[in-house]
């Protein structure tokens, strides 16, 4: 009895966060600079910055050229999806298919990252706010449910959030994508600038250059973290800091408080219910390496394992109060799976400026933001995309097909080739209630853990949309005088984006929604969801801004609710 | 002139018919057969010495190195045996069958004994033929073994520290990033291997 009290006391924390990505980092920092005893449990291994395996190879020091080996696909057939995850370099982010399935309806294409520091590590770095006309779509369109908030709510979080991570961009003035608090923009190149004249010229939209997570200037809150040295390797993990990761930034802030207690190979499978209390007491957690299974627990958690790692656990926690998974009284818990759909633009080569050329690999692009259904615009299908593109100078691989051989082949390739431009779309995807995932209990995991099914697909809305995101783009480059215009739409599964959202949703009404306006449970008030799932519409921004800016609005949130004892 | 051309005009001074197999006995008999000095894991002996001339021939040695000098066969023995699926290794082995046949229709012997001249000339017809195909109607799906030789050769090298760094230009921490600038202001003004 004793013991017991003795080992619950040892496991016992003010605050518990589920998860180390962008979200979980966050959560992390803001809860133990609040001064709060904070457990962060990660289901994968310890990942330390800057202690990168891969971040300084040269080429020439990776094997097969960096390509994957058959093996490797055999491993991660599903995480290759991409076309890009799964090489030498990087395929240690991401997750080993045959001892982590899922199960899928339709293609579904799900991208996961087990280790401190999550997705936050391989991220695509893009950072943008969401706008007002965003957060009001659902009402005025009268699709799924109204946003509990308004941009007005999220703005100074907003604010936040880009002071500290550091965003690269610039100020546009565009009302519909506000500007934040920007390091200086990277540069666009020549054949970019070129574009940017023409299709403001002949279109009236704006093309800027991308908004990023990158520092283009030194942090003097961070100085673990030094200035983007322009390798593009960012995805290896970056030993200099230059971009944005919770390994690089949020848990190491957190880590100096004292206040944290980071424990890696903890796979956390339910949330613990006390009916008498109503509330949440802790989480189970099932140790990834012994198989040890330990009870943590603490006044309040917050949930931030990724949309589907999250919705995984409120699942898989059945109580007399929630039959059908924690927090789930609406039965929404699982719906309304978004992503942003993409894979489809078009191409162009660019005759001229060939005197012009770059240094520096910018792990960026151009962003033409979103101008459909917009203003006097009004097309057959709702909402709309950006695109982000980029131009550069073909080198060796466009000789493959080229008459070029043996010495003059080497001479040729030194001289840069013709530049080229492509941009792609991001589209929103509507909230569909029909678009799903489950709990799959027949098909286990590594650890016997149920897993999931996936039942999603893109419809009639997005489709039509993907006319538009592929002739717009034509359209663009044939006025901007370039040659050899070529659309592209490739067939995807929901997922590809890796920017999956929307399975316990926010909203204003506790029968049709999961989270309220602060990303509480509505059913149970002490626990936090503030990943992707939490999100009632998709935009077609990149989100993890979104996340962060909420992240850190309701942790502000929760430890007031706590110093007034409501939690 | 070449030694077979050498060989068939001494048989006509000597006044003499010297017949085909005879030919190919003496060719044979006084040459060491062509080989390479690395232990291959999934192509033969004689297979990856074709591929080692063949590769040399996309990028020859010249005031840079060349394919055969930066491990690219090697490159492509590997990538054969652990990258490529069952599907591209069939094609790859049965294309590369068909190309020593042809060299021998045409030439009277297996590509890996031919003059360098005559392994040159051959691999230039058939490249520029698959080339040809290629910007044609009819663009197969999928590579023939002359480009598919030709692009791991590409892949290897230019992946390579030589080709990278000699051939084209590599800095592995640039530091900064200039959008716009002109040619020769770029690093040296060759083509960024990354």
């Amino acid at each position: 009895m004793n013991l017991n009290t003795e080992a619950a006391k040892n496991n016992t924390y003010d605050a518990i966060v589920v998860g180390t990505g962008i979200s979980g980092g966050w959560a992390a920092m803001e809860l133990t600079k609040n001064n709060l005893k904070t457990l962060v449990l990660e289901r994968g291994r310890m990942v330390k910055h800057p202690e990168y395996p891969t971040a300084t190879k040269d080429p020439w020091q990776l094997p097969y050229a960096g390509q994957a080996t058959r093996e490797d696909l055999k491993q991660q057939p599903k995480q290759a999806r991409t076309g890009y995850t799964v090489r030498q370099d990087i395929k240690h982010w991401f997750v080993n298919d045959l001892e982590n399935p899922y199960t899928e309806v339709k293609r579904f294409d799900w991208m996961r990252g087990y280790h401190v520091g999550g997705r936050s590590i391989m991220w695509g770095r893009q950072s943008y706010r969401l706008g007002a006309m965003d957060f009001e779509a659902n009402a005025k369109d009268g699709i799924a449910v109204d946003w509990p908030i308004r941009y007005e709510d999220l703005a100074p979080w907003y604010d936040k959030v880009e002071k500290w991570i550091g965003v690269s961009g610039s100020k546009d003035g565009i009302e519909h994508l506000p500007d934040g608090h920007f390091l200086p923009p990277m540069e666009l190149n020549c054949v970019e600038l070129d574009l940017k004249g023409k299709v403001k010229d002949k279109f009236g939209r704006p093309v800027t250059i991308g908004r990023t997570a990158h520092a283009t200037a030194k942090l003097d809150h961070s100085p673990q973290r030094g200035t983007c040295q322009f390798r593009n390797l960012c995805s290896r993990g970056c030993p200099y800091g230059g971009y944005f990761s919770s390994v690089s930034s949020t848990l190491p802030e957190a880590e100096k408080t004292g206040n944290m207690t980071l424990r890696p190979n903890s796979i956390v499978y339910e949330l613990i219910y006390d009916e008498k209390k109503g509330k949440a007491t802790g989480v189970k957690v099932l140790d990834a390496e012994t198989g040890e299974q330990t009870e943590f627990y603490a006044k309040v958690i917050f949930l931030c394992a990724s949309t589907f790692g999250s919705t995984f656990i409120m699942m898989n926690s059945i109580s007399n109060r929630f039959p059908n998974g924690f927090g789930n009284d609406s039965g929404e818990l699982g719906h309304n799976i978004m992503d942003h759909h993409l894979s489809v633009g078009a191409g162009a080569s660019v005759e001229g400026f060939e005197d012009q050329y770059y240094f520096g690999r910018r792990a960026n692009g151009f962003y033409i933001p979103r101008y459909r259904n917009m203003g006097g615009d009004k097309r057959d299908y709702l909402r709309g995309f950006g695109y982000q593109g980029g131009a550069s100078r073909q080198g060796w691989t466009s000789l493959v097909s080229e008459l070029s051989l043996g010495a003059q082949l080497k001479e040729t390739v030194s001289k840069p080739g013709q530049w080229s431009i492509g941009m792609g779309g991001f589209g929103e995807i509507l909230p569909y209630h029909e678009n799903k995932v489950t709990l799959n209990k027949e098909l286990k995991d590594k650890y016997g853990l149920p897993t999931l099914t996936f039942d999603a697909d893109l419809r009639e809305n997005e489709y039509k949309m993907r006319k538009d995101m592929a002739n717009d783009a034509a359209e663009m480059l044939e006025a901007a005088g370039y040659k050899n215009v070529h659309t592209f739409d490739n067939k995807i599964g929901v997922g590809l984006g890796i920017h999956e959202m929307g399975t316990a949703r926010m909203g204003k009404d506790p029968k049709t929604s999961v989270l309220n306006k602060w990303n509480q449970v509505h059913a149970c008030k002490n626990v936090f969801v503030t990943d992707g799932s939490a999100m009632t519409s998709s935009a077609c921004q990149n989100p993890s801004l979104t996340y962060m800016a909420l992240t850190a609005r309701a942790v502000d949130y929760a430890v007031k609710e706590l110093n007034r004892q409501n939690l | 002139m070449d030694r077979r051309e050498a060989l068939k005009r001494t048989a006509w001074i000597m006044g003499g018919v010297i017949s085909a197999p005879a030919l190919a006995g003496i060719l044979k008999g006084c040459t060491a057969k062509p080989s390479i000095n690395w232990k291959p894991a999934y192509l033969s002996q004689e297979q990856a010495t074709l591929i080692s001339q063949v590769s040399e021939i996309i990028i020859p040695k010249t005031d840079t190195p060349g394919a055969k000098e930066v491990g690219v066969p090697e490159f492509i023995d590997l990538m054969l045996k652990d990258v490529y699926s069952e599907e591209d290794q069939k094609r790859f082995m049965d294309g590369l069958k068909k190309f020593d046949e042809d060299a021998n229709t045409e030439y009277g012997d297996p590509f890996i004994e031919l003059s360098a001249d005559d392994q040159a000339a051959f691999v230039k017809k058939v490249h520029d033929e698959a080339i040809a195909t290629e910007h044609s109607e009819n663009r197969p799906a999928k590579r023939p073994f002359i480009l598919m030789t030709k692009e791991l050769t590409l892949l290897g090298f230019f992946t390579s520290k030589a080709g990278a760094t000699q051939v084209l230009q590599y800095e592995a921490v640039p530091g900064a990033y200039k959008g716009c600038v002109p040619l020769k202001e770029a690093g040296n003004g060759k083509t960024w291997a990354t």
